[in-house]
């Protein structure tokens, strides 16, 4: 189905109204309609106006990071106890391995006044700690990246259904007529990824293509085809623009087809996005203390750093839904120089920009999540005591946080067990994230539905969901 | 949503049930309502069943409709009471739809099916099938046809859809039948069939999921191509494609068509348990064969028994059955058995138009580089000369010079440089640490770097061990006052140290080229109290400005660490090729010392040689293309399907997981829909057979909806992929029954069934005026009118432009891209070159599709992840933006502005018009666009600059301007 019929009698009924000649007035009021969401949304009054989603791809070590268990000493080396495992799938990689224990090899401190648990490998995010909260109890169904990638954000294992991001983008439509309501950035790296970040993972699935989320690249068209060639002048191409305007319009005065107004209208948006993306992602106008902020990677473009500083310009711009990727968070081997490159990307980043969002008193309302598909397993992988050991997947816990947008600062949900294996507390699924992220942008999850296939899908499920109610303001 | 949605429901009941003198419809008017309402809860799906009560079927709703009950419940105003409850989030029925379910009990509570799963019948028509009930629809409303539309406008439709391509400006108007049967005669209609089809396929050229590896089944791309331009019978097509390895005598061809069912994505990943992958392949089969032939949500009974439908959760199993003893294990990439040993008829074409190109080229790339003889000797003369003039000995040429600058470490080291440009590392030994050395170099341009490890007190590194490991090196530039830095890319590393490259260990120099920390550069092995030297080639030859610094980064990030390098220097070239590529002198010191080496010195020279580096990059690029049809040209492995020796056993799977195993099942059909054919095997064939049966009731009406739908751009269901319980009803469901029995009738025949549509009044109607009262045209008041599917889009670009490279079939080709979007996606693992010469104008059809990232230039199409026949349309900016700037649609521009300056230049932009929209400009049109080409003429002609730029005269880029504008009209992106 290309277009809902109301829709289609909207748009017909003010083509209709204007008669012969489209007037600017009509124009501007058609160009609301088209950034309006749902008229039924917001189900209440929101606490974020906008999200930030630092999505770190590979499933980053909570053991390493967040999850501290000084009891395991006793364990090194010892083999899992199956009470802890209680028949755990594992994958094929370490299936036919001994699943013995290897302690966390990080030193942690307790960080800022809420005495939040951090690691030495995260040494910036240590000082923000009392602005973050942290969810330890976490835990997905999907033990390899891509389902558990494709789970944690648009709810299913399978490809196929609109990433958060996309079902926000339609629910509540845009703030910034120039920019598109979901934007996505990913990393820079040099070495070849072994997850490759499927463009699915922003896809609007069985929405409307036009919320899927926009890649901004990192290149001379930091959005697909946004440049024009070399040669053309902007006045030239505003002049081509009119004309077809012009020519667009004889067409639509004998056809009153909707659909060329709509076309008029996105050619010209697309002619501004041709100056508000560069302007966007110009970096040349921040100042070197912003840099300092977030550290000597922040200056070479395509950076998480440099990225993390684009994130808060957008929020500035009223972007709705802004997701950073950041890969390589896989270790299955050497985690002395393979977790901690990924720290040393991201932490000091990470940490500035809730500083600068807290600076510019953007924190309040933009809600910042951090985390990855899913966390890793207590069991060495490869020779435990080695410092070859790396960790394999594990789905049963894992560690996020989030700041700002409403969420309790300085607090820590939910616990795992002693091996860091099991939730012990307050589990919190992927699904009741994602009820939890709506429920910030005022929308209630249950009654957020579209109908696909005969089905009436939402972003949660089928099955039930809840919305973690305690870290909320 | 809800809103639209009953809004829409609404419109539909009032379509369908404005005649109150007839007693109510079960199937039409009362089973949607419990659907919507009910079934959820009180459908077949036992699990979710409450209060123990069924209201699917007429025994489980007896009781409760006799004794009012039902009534009673959906009316009361008790919150406790009422149905649905308040927690279903559905609203309470309202009046009229009480009111029709009063009548409907009143009237006995007659039950029966739904609609789709009665058998279609055919009713009496007068005149054309299409118009007769077309006509009589519009009739009850008091409406009726629009005209006829006008002859280009019908020219244009019909070409577009019968081959995807638009009527050639050139042809002649010859009469209408004919030419419809010359459409559907043509080559291109086959292609413009399998798009549609390939789409349903989910067919791509790679496996889709992690490492996404490339697949050879495009001979099943030409296999459908062949069989829609054979007009295969659509029984026979399906047979074949489910089961033709089972066929007596089965043909290569026949076994290719079973590719059909292996075009699902595969995972390779690596934990991956292949079972669950196997599992997953059979239940993708099952779910595109419900989407694509029976139009049902078999999905939806994966994990439990259907809601809406009346198909079970062990008939989903069943049907499992008959694909689950497929010769396979669940794996991917090159050992996805059963394979296909198949060599395509269709790759020779490719490899013809590949040697032609590299035969072009060669001969320009012996002249270029015998062309290069008299200036290298012109260039080594002057080498020469400058050697001996120089004021020190000609013997101390040197290629490299030492980098000086300022120096830092990140974690701690002491680092200072001495007189000679040595780094001294000293002061704290951190595990790892990485060295920064800062430059404002002063030499005109670099080409390569060269790092010096230097023994000091007889060991290379400050690590007990005395080895240092070099992780990886960033070459950086920043400009002073600039707050940001670029990367320079180095293409290449050598050492004088040469170890076996093994992945993810340390030892190899190439390894710090990669910002991976588990591998990079160390000498162990070699005598540690001597220097070690590598080179790096930078990929261009980098020229600094005078307020640009040169950062070189050392990173030491081993996971042992306590490696850190003790002593380097670093040195500078501005030597191309072997200088930067071989350790030992470099040609020019050589040189220095009386020794002529011609080889390297002329490889040395080239390198800085534009006109034969451009002639080696066209010709290298045409070699590579044909290395690449060759062997495409071979024997290729198609994954197809193939029975192993010993079935397996199928069982339910609890909640859908893959090894929750239940009951087992046997291979069965649902027997709602149809029951099994008399005296035909459990199998595949016999699949098929109940598929095509004449008493199946689904799979004509849904084929026969695909093609309208192709036709009209929304089908007589507008859920095309639904005709369940939720999905909506038809629109015209006598005519589509008389369509769908009547293609059975007459042997599954498509091409008649095309032709009964198109030549309907209906499809040849007007477009452009539309109803008020009916905005989507669900009554078919006006012809057809929707924005063409992108790659028509480019399709008709470049035909109208005459860059259309017609053949059909071979291996698939790489249209244009912006650069680097393959390379994002897999931090480059993959890189994509376009196609090199004409196969770079092939269609759409032909173009590589990466799972994982489809081709950029298309929008709103399928993703080709899973099975997709409903079709979306939207209208963005993006898309604007791509039909702008996209580079075919930029050759396609200047292409059809050769064309206009070859004609008169008062024809010129008429021409232009025939060619894009097939028809003359109006007066107030042709102003418009001579306004714009004046424009464009007056500043090209005042900044010829501009025009190099567009490799173009100022008349050529002035002319391209208005050709984009034409190519980028509505009318020119519409199906109208």
């Amino acid at each position: 189905m290309s277009e809902s019929p109301l829709n289609t009698t909207r748009r017909y009924f003010l083509g209709q109204c204007t008669g012969v000649s489209v007037g600017a007035m009509a124009l501007n009021s058609m160009a609301q309609q088209d950034m309006m969401g749902l008229p039924s949304l917001p189900h209440f009054a929101p606490k974020a106006k906008r999200v930030i989603f630092l999505t770190q791809s590979g499933g980053p070590s909570q053991i390493e990071l967040f999850d501290h268990k000084p009891g395991l000493m006793q364990w090194a080396g010892k083999e899992l106890p199956e009470s802890v495992r209680q028949g755990q799938r594992l994958t094929t990689m370490t299936a036919n391995q001994k699943q013995l224990i290897l302690p966390g090899i990080t030193n942690f401190s307790r960080c800022g006044q809420s005495g939040a648990t951090i690691s030495e490998w995260l040494p910036h995010l240590q000082g923000v700690a009392d602005d973050l909260c942290f969810i330890k109890s976490m835990t997905t169904d999907q033990i390899n990246h891509a389902p558990a990638m494709t789970q944690f954000l648009t709810g299913h294992q399978l490809p196929g259904r609109p990433s958060m991001g996309a079902w926000i983008s339609y629910g509540l439509g845009s703030v910034n007529r120039n920019l598109p309501d979901y934007l996505v950035l990913i990393s820079k790296m040099q070495r070849p990824s072994d997850q490759p970040l499927y463009d699915h993972y922003w896809g609007s699935g069985f929405l409307p293509s036009r919320y899927q989320g926009v890649k901004l690249r990192n290149s001379k068209d930091p959005v697909l085809y946004l440049t024009d060639p070399e040669g053309l002048p902007r006045h030239l191409r505003r002049g081509m623009l009119d004309g077809l305007a012009e020519l667009n319009q004889m067409r639509f005065e004998q056809t009153q087809d909707p659909e060329i107004t709509t076309r008029i209208r996105q050619y010209e948006m697309a002619y501004r996005m041709q100056a508000s993306v560069p302007e966007l992602t110009d970096l040349s106008d921040e100042p070197d203390h912003v840099f300092e902020m977030y550290g000597p990677d922040s200056r070479r473009a395509g950076s998480y750093a440099a990225n993390c500083i684009l994130a808060r310009r957008l929020a500035e711009r009223g972007v709705r839904f802004i997701q950073l990727f950041h890969p390589d968070w896989d270790h299955h081997s050497r985690l002395p120089s393979w977790c901690t490159a990924r720290c040393r990307d991201t932490d000091q980043p990470s940490a500035a920009l809730i500083k600068d969002l807290k600076q510019r008193g953007l924190l309040d309302d933009t809600l910042v999540i951090w985390g990855g598909e899913f966390g890793r397993g207590v069991a060495g992988q490869g020779k435990w005591d080695s410092p070859e050991a790396g960790r394999d997947h594990h789905p049963r816990c894992f560690t996020m946080w989030m700041a700002g947008g409403g969420v309790k600062p300085g607090v820590t949900y939910g616990a795992t067990d002693d091996f860091s294996y099991n939730v012990a507390e307050k589990p919190v699924h992927v699904r009741d994230l994602h009820a939890t992220v709506m429920h910030q942008l005022g929308i209630d999850h249950e009654r957020f539905t579209f109908r696909s296939q005969g089905l009436d899908f939402k972003l949660t499920g089928v099955e039930s969901a809840k919305v973690v109610k305690d870290v909320l303001t | 949503m809800v809103l639209r949605m009953s809004k829409h429901l609404l419109l539909l009941l009032c379509l369908t049930a404005s005649a109150a003198a007839e007693p109510v419809s079960f199937s039409r008017e009362v089973l949607p309502l419990l659907s919507d309402n009910c079934l959820a809860c009180h459908g077949q799906d036992e699990s979710h069943r409450k209060a123990d009560l069924r209201l699917d079927t007429q025994e489980g709703a007896r009781e409760v409709l006799k004794s009012g009950d039902f009534i009673d419940r959906i009316t009361t105003d008790d919150p406790e009471e009422i149905m649905p409850p308040p927690k279903s989030h559905k609203p309470k029925l309202k009046m009229e739809q009480v009111a029709l379910l009063k009548r409907w009990i009143a009237e006995g509570a007659v039950w029966g099916k739904h609609w789709s799963l009665e058998k279609p019948v055919k009713a009496k028509v007068e005149g054309h099938p299409v118009d007769f009930f077309v006509k009589a629809r519009l009739a009850k409303d008091g409406m009726k046809l629009s005209p006829k539309a006008p002859e280009h406008t019908l020219r244009r439709r019909l070409s577009f859809d019968l081959t995807g391509l638009p009527p050639s400006d050139l042809s002649d108007r010859s009469n209408q039948s004919d030419s419809i049967d010359q459409l559907l005669k043509s080559p291109h209609y086959g292609e413009r069939m399998a798009m549609f089809w390939l789409d349903a396929a989910r067919y791509s050229d790679t496996d889709g999921f992690q490492s996404d590896a490339t697949r050879t089944n495009w001979p099943w791309r030409d296999y459908v191509v062949e069989s829609f331009n054979a007009n295969k019978p659509f029984d026979q097509f399906t047979l074949e494609q489910f089961a033709g390895d089972l066929l007596p005598n089965a043909t290569p061809e026949q076994k290719l068509a079973t590719c059909f069912h292996r075009n699902h994505m595969t995972n390779g990943e690596g934990g991956r348990d292949k079972e669950e992958s196997r599992i997953d392949y059979v239940i993708d089969r099952v779910n595109t064969m419900g989407t694509v032939w029976l139009g049902l949500t078999l999905g939806c009974t994966q994990c439990h028994t259907h809601k809406f439908d009346p198909i079970s959760h062990a008939d989903y199993y069943s049907l499992n059955a008959f694909f689950n003893s497929i010769d396979e294990d669940g794996s991917a990439g090159t050992k996805a058995n059963p394979y296909l040993s198949y060599q395509s008829p269709h790759a020779k074409h490719a490899v013809d138009e590949a040697q032609k190109l590299v035969d072009v080229r060669k001969p320009i790339e012996a002249n270029a580089k015998a062309d290069a003889e008299n200036p290298f000797a012109k260039w080594l003369a002057e080498q020469q000369a400058n050697l001996s003039r120089g004021r020190r000995p000609s013997s101390a040429f040197q290629a490299w010079h030492v980098v000086r600058g300022s120096v830092e470490s990140q974690e701690g080291s002491k680092l200072a440089q001495d007189k000679d440009a040595v780094v001294t590392a000293s002061g704290p030994n951190p595990k790892q640490d990485d060295y920064r050395l800062i430059s404002t170099i002063k030499r005109p341009r670099l080409t390569g770097l060269k790092l010096e490890v230097l023994p000091q007190n007889g060991v290379l590194s400050r690590g007990k061990d005395g080895e240092f490991i070099l992780t990886d090196i960033k070459v950086q530039v920043r400009r002073k006052g600039s707050s940001q830095i670029r990367d320079v890319l180095v293409s290449g590393a050598v050492s004088d140290t040469k170890v076996e490259g093994k992945a993810r260990e340390y030892g190899d120099v190439k390894g710090t080229l990669d910002d991976d920390p588990r591998n990079g550069w160390t000498t162990k092995g070699f005598p540690k109290d001597q220097p070690h030297t590598a080179l790096y080639e930078l990929a261009n030859p980098l020229v600094l400005e005078s307020d640009e610094e040169l950062i070189f980064e050392l990173k030491q990030r081993s996971t042992n660490g306590d490696a850190n390098i003790a002593k380097f220097r670093l040195s500078a070239t501005d030597q191309p090729g072997p200088a930067v590529r071989e350790i030992g002198p470099a040609p020019l010191e050589n040189l220095a010392q009386g020794k002529i080496e011609r080889e390297r010195l002329l490889a040395q020279f080239l390198e800085d040689y534009e006109p034969y580096q451009l002639a080696k990059a066209s010709l290298d690029r045409a070699n590579a293309q044909l290395k690449e049809v060759q062997a495409a040209a071979g024997k290729l492995n198609v994954m197809v399907l193939a029975e192993r020796k010993e079935p397996r056993d199928t069982h339910v799977l609890v909640r859908g997981v893959w090894d929750k195993k239940g009951d087992v099942v046997q291979r069965d059909v649902p027997a709602a829909i149809a029951p099994w054919p008399k005296d035909v095997a459990r199998d595949r064939l016999g699949l098929a057979k109940w598929i095509t049966s004449k008493d199946n009731p689904l799979t004509a009406r849904v084929f026969v909806n695909h093609v309208w739908q192709m036709l009209f751009g929304a089908g007589l269901v507008r859920t095309p992929d639904d005709f369940g319980l939720q999905g909506q009803r038809p629109t015209h469901p006598e005519l589509l029954d008389w369509l769908a029995v009547d293609f059975m009738e007459h042997g599954w025949d498509v091409k008649r069934l095309i032709k009964t549509i198109v030549t309907s009044e209906t499809y040849q109607q007007a477009s452009d005026r539309t109803d008020p009262s009916d905005p989507s045209n669900l009554l078919l008041s006006r012809g057809p009118r929707f924005r063409l599917p992108a790659w028509m889009i480019r399709d008709a670009a470049l035909a109208s432009s005459g860059l259309l490279n017609p053949a059909l079939g071979g291996p698939p080709v790489r249209p244009h891209q912006p650069e680097g979007v393959w390379e994002e996606i897999f931090m480059g693992r993959f890189t994509y070159e376009p196609s090199q010469g004409a196969a770079q104008h092939r269609r759409t059809l032909y173009a590589f599709w990466r799972r994982s990232i489809a081709p950029t230039f298309l929008f709103d199409s399928a993703q080709r992840r899973v099975c997709e026949v409903a079709m979306t349309r939207t209208n963005t900016p993006l898309q604007a933006l791509t039909l702008l700037n996209d580079e075919t649609m930029m050759e396609a521009s200047q292409a059809l502005a050769k064309r206009m300056l070859a004609a008169k230049s008062e024809d010129r932009l008429q021409l232009l018009y025939r060619a894009v929209l097939t028809r003359q400009a109006t007066a107030k049109e042709l102003a418009v666009l001579q306004r714009e080409l004046d424009r464009a003429l007056t500043h090209y002609r005042a900044h010829p600059e501009d025009a190099r730029k567009l490799q173009a005269t100022p008349e050529l880029a002035a002319h391209t301007l208005v050709a984009s504008l034409v190519l980028n009209l509505d009318e020119a992106i519409t199906h109208e």
